[in-house]
């Protein structure tokens, strides 16, 4: 009978000072959020520490927070900056390791560890196949990928992502273009197909950075 | 429908964002048209075999505990009518007001009792704002409320003897915050140090603890040892100085508690004897007081809030080398430094509040260009760390104060334009 209450109201009441509702939007987004910065990053740990920052940012706006735009749509930019400011960082780091020897060189930011990624719960081939499609995703520039992300994991339509990433909506749509394009080239030079995607992905197979 | 329109809207029908009637206006178009089938197949197949991407993941247990106990914290605050980190005052102080605001003397501080039935007097003193403060502490005098009572009319002012210890509880929202931030900026430099020959950075267990004094480091080392010429020679050189108090000359004990506020790790044995009891202000409770500035300049701006993030003195637990006076305009060179280390480092949080500063002293030293261009670094930088309505207060006050430095406002709206978060979406739009 009781409606389900909807991100918004949720959150006015936590600004009355009711932090149930807090809770209940946290578990809510907790997971897309998650999510979406795990596919993003391609980074476990780092991943729940941009997640938990961008809560603690909503926290710390909400008592501000006008219901100007969704929530969603706050929670996810916040989230996107900071996964934007930490591809920066990343990047410089990147150009710095190339100049580094040896060891110094890091290989790419996929959670390898075997086991974690499977869940039975889920069947075989998708968890196997995860981090391939994973390893494809972050060959993307961040522009596309973030895009890429955001409408097809996050959900959130073109028009909203082009709002959080300043850019116009034909600009996002173009850019989900060139990603969906990437990523089939990289699923493609992977050795995936949508016939061989059932199957087990050759071990070891490695993208190169586009 | 044509051609255009058609390969213009595949994606929208693929995702499901068109109404009815334009979804099969295109669906009927592909049906005629190979190239269009030709894309959407593709286009289908490759969401296919994404879809494992779709699949969501769940963040490990414990994840939610410290962001519940922050929500909770900060509900709690905001239901008491404060915003802000607390600071909790336990005991019997006359003007209780002032002596709270003398613990962390920026910002506006509102102190009143929360319960009066308490047989130990507990104040809230929110430190304004967002910007928010470096530190909460909690002071704690052995007194009853009773005795406080009876004592508020002539003894309470004379029963100054504090103890200053941090919260330590990591429900504060501020402090989870700045763990949040450390640990990034932990990470980030520790992959630089290992990388470089001679490291730049200090270990990152160091730096989560004190990263603040951390990222100042260079500077440490002389700035102690200038303070103690300073401390034993008695005069006022020119010393940079890192709490902004920038007042002039100021015997060095009344700057203690600015320093052992922003210390978020001091030591819980850490004693402030309280200077006298300050000239200024009113008794009231409710009264907003910032003692420590107050005591030695009577009118700052609410800016004073942001001074919150300004790095802690380094010797901390060491209150009499906290503040050392000097020109307006050389201690702003010094916190432009650390401001652009700290924005080297991502640190943009903090950067912010610095380069905030640094447009402080600018303006003391009748710099307008420069305090403009502080201004909008800051506006960059609080875009970059997400904090868009901090960003566009910052914005708005460079346009206020600054109107004829078109330059640096125009650089502000620029950062802003980038990281706005969405105005009023329009829900509908006209063809």
């Amino acid at each position: 009978m009781a409606q389900e209450r909807t991100d918004e109201e949720l959150l006015a009441a936590y600004q009355q000072g009711d932090p149930r509702s807090f809770e209940d939007l946290l578990l809510r987004h907790r997971a897309p959020l998650f999510t979406f910065l795990l596919r993003m990053l391609g980074n476990r740990e780092r991943a729940e520490d941009l997640a938990q920052e961008t809560f603690l940012r909503i926290v710390k706006g909400a008592q501000a927070w006008e219901h100007r735009a969704r929530f969603q749509t706050w929670l996810f930019t916040i989230a996107r900056n900071l996964c934007v400011d930490q591809s920066r960082r990343d990047r410089f780091r990147r150009a710095d390791s190339l100049d580094a020897e040896g060891p110094g060189d890091e290989p790419p930011m996929v959670d390898s560890v075997p086991g974690q990624e499977i869940d039975p719960s889920r069947g075989a081939e998708s968890a196997l196949l995860r981090p391939v499609l994973q390893r494809a995703l972050l060959s993307l520039p961040t522009e596309q990928r973030e895009v890429f992300v955001l409408r097809e994991q996050a959900g959130v339509p073109f028009r909203e992502i082009a709002e959080m990433v300043g850019v116009n909506e034909n600009t996002v749509k173009s850019r989900m273009r060139y990603a969906l394009e990437g990523l089939r080239k990289a699923l493609a030079a992977a050795g995936v197909s949508e016939e061989t995607a059932a199957e087990e992905p050759a071990p070891g197979v490695r993208l190169g950075r586009a | 429908m044509t051609h255009a329109e058609s390969q213009d809207l595949l994606l929208d029908l693929a995702y499901g964002e068109l109404d009815a009637q334009r979804a099969a206006e295109v669906a009927s178009h592909v049906e005629g048209c190979a190239e269009c089938r030709k894309e959407k197949a593709a286009l289908e197949e490759t969401r296919r075999m994404a879809a494992p991407l779709r699949e969501l993941e769940e963040p490990s247990p414990g994840f939610d505990d410290r962001i519940l106990a922050a929500a909770r914290a900060q509900a709690q605050l905001e239901h008491d009518g404060n915003v802000g980190q607390v600071i909790e005052v336990t005991g019997s102080v006359r003007p209780l007001g002032l002596e709270a605001a003398r613990v962390d003397a920026h910002g506006p501080v509102k102190a009143r009792p929360t319960r009066r039935d308490r047989p130990r007097w507990v104040v809230r003193a929110a430190l304004g704002g967002s910007a928010a403060a470096a530190a909460a502490l909690a002071l704690v005098v052995g007194n009853t409320m009773e005795a406080r009572r009876n004592a508020e009319k002539a003894k309470a002012a004379r029963s100054e003897e504090y103890a200053i210890r941090p919260q330590t509880a990591p429900q504060s929202l501020d402090s989870a915050l700045r763990d949040a931030e450390a640990k990034r900026d932990a990470d980030h430099l520790e992959t630089l140090r290992m990388k470089t020959a001679q490291p730049p950075a200090p270990p990152p267990a160091a730096l989560e603890k004190e990263k603040v004094a951390q990222l100042r480091a260079p500077e440490h080392k002389t700035l102690k040892k200038a303070r103690t010429k300073y401390a034993s020679e008695g005069s006022g050189g020119e010393l940079p100085k890192i709490a902004l108090g920038d007042a002039p000359a100021l015997p060095p004990e009344n700057d203690v508690t600015r320093g052992q506020a922003r210390a978020p790790n001091a030591p819980a044995s850490a004693e402030v004897a309280s200077a006298a009891p300050s000239a200024a202000g009113s008794g009231s409770a409710q009264a907003p007081g910032r003692v420590a500035e107050a005591s030695t300049e009577s009118a700052k701006s609410a800016r004073d809030e942001r001074v919150d993030a300004v790095p802690a003195a380094p010797t901390r637990g060491r209150p009499a080398e906290v503040g050392v006076a000097v020109s307006p305009g050389f201690a702003a060179g010094g916190v432009e430094a650390s401001a652009q280390q700290a924005r080297h480092a991502g640190n943009y949080a903090l950067a912010a509040s610095l380069y905030r500063n640094a447009a402080d002293l600018r303006q003391r030293a009748k710099d307008v260009g420069g305090a403009a261009w502080n201004l909008a670094h800051a506006v960059e930088c609080l875009s970059a760390a997400g904090q868009f309505d901090e960003a566009r207060r910052v914005r708005d006050e460079l346009a206020r104060t600054y109107p004829s430095e078109t330059t640096a406002l125009s650089a502000a709206r620029r950062a802003l334009r980038e990281v706005d978060p969405p105005s009023a979406a329009p829900v509908q739009e006209n063809p």
